[in-house]
């Protein structure tokens, strides 16, 4: 599972995180931020989730049941769709770590499910690898208006046309419990 | 424990009201009525939660998120956005990193107060994380 965010992300992504148990997926976070706050905002989400949340590492194999954190000043590609591979280069839709880039590095896989999110935030990041997510048989979701601090990422991927469902954290949430297994 | 907090703003009844929120709730309050006094605050020392107001005459929230990156003047530092605005304009694009929060003008007591004890527990995180 991919999440995108960006402005108003940090309380968000704790409204959302303290609604789950612990489930059988990997959460990755694209959430654009910088180097000195990172390691901060993942130690304050690991506080409120019932999953333990940590900056992703290089070439680190993601694991069920984790919560990892795009560390800021990289971005983040998953390579077969499970090892963590942080890279320099140019800024993606103006930021760094970009979710698209997380996003489109995710291939059609056999088993198991694929999920991308958008959450509030600046900007159209994220609205591309929700396309692409779609594409790739995944199943996608945009935060809705109404509880966006700021409504321009999750339109951005509604408008593609490729968002299964429009909701708020908390039926986001619900909505993870029903497609997800418990761990 | 840092529970230090600045109001950036060029409406003093927006100044006046937040100084009224965070002295109920015994947080330190800073106050800027311009982008350069917030400028000087940080040059004096100051580090803590910034709220910056989006409009101001001369240089805007956006010039002054930009002169405190280029000036060294950010580490340390939490930025949340006020704005009167329904949507942020895009003298916002690539800097979004640097703001945490975004909160349309006017906000509850409430509102405030859970927003600013959360980026506070953030801030005073100690990081030992060595990369």
């Amino acid at each position: 599972m991919v999440i995108g965010v960006s402005t108003g992300g940090p309380l968000t992504l704790k409204a959302l995180f303290r609604e789950l148990p612990a489930l059988d997926a990997a959460f990755v976070v694209v959430l654009h931020i910088t180097p000195q706050m990172d390691y901060r905002i993942a130690q304050g989400l690991d506080a409120v989730a019932s999953m333990p949340v940590a900056l992703a590492e290089d070439q680190e194999f993601l694991r069920s049941g984790r919560i990892y954190l795009a560390p800021g000043g990289f971005h983040l590609r998953l390579d077969g769709n499970q090892r963590v591979v942080l890279c320099e280069g140019p800024r993606v839709n103006y930021v760094q770590p970009a979710a698209d880039v997380a996003m489109l590095s995710l291939t059609r896989q056999l088993k198991g499910k694929l999920v991308g999110i958008v959450l509030t935030g600046m900007g159209k990041d994220g609205a591309e690898g929700i396309r692409h997510i779609k594409q790739i048989g995944g199943i996608t979701m945009a935060q809705d208006q109404q509880s966006s601090t700021i409504y321009g990422m999750p339109k951005a991927a509604a408008e593609t046309g490729a968002v299964d469902f429009v909701l708020p954290p908390q039926k986001i949430a619900a909505k993870l419990r029903e497609i997800l297994d418990p761990l | 424990m840092n529970n230090r907090i600045m109001i950036v703003d060029d409406n003093e009844y927006v100044r006046a009201s937040v100084e009224i929120i965070c002295s109920s709730a015994q947080l330190d309050l800073a106050t800027a009525a311009s982008g350069p006094e917030c400028l000087k605050h940080l040059e004096s020392g100051f580090k803590g939660i910034i709220l910056m107001d989006i409009m101001m005459p001369g240089m805007d929230g956006w010039d002054t998120i930009r002169a405190m990156v280029d000036r060294g003047l950010y580490d340390g530092n939490i930025v949340v956005m006020l704005t009167g605005m329904g949507e942020p304009d895009g003298k916002m694009e690539g800097l979004q990193e640097y703001v945490s929060d975004y909160m349309t003008k006017p906000f509850g007591p409430d509102q405030l107060i859970e927003s600013l004890e959360y980026y506070l527990t953030l801030l005073n995180t100690p990081v030992d994380y060595e990369r």
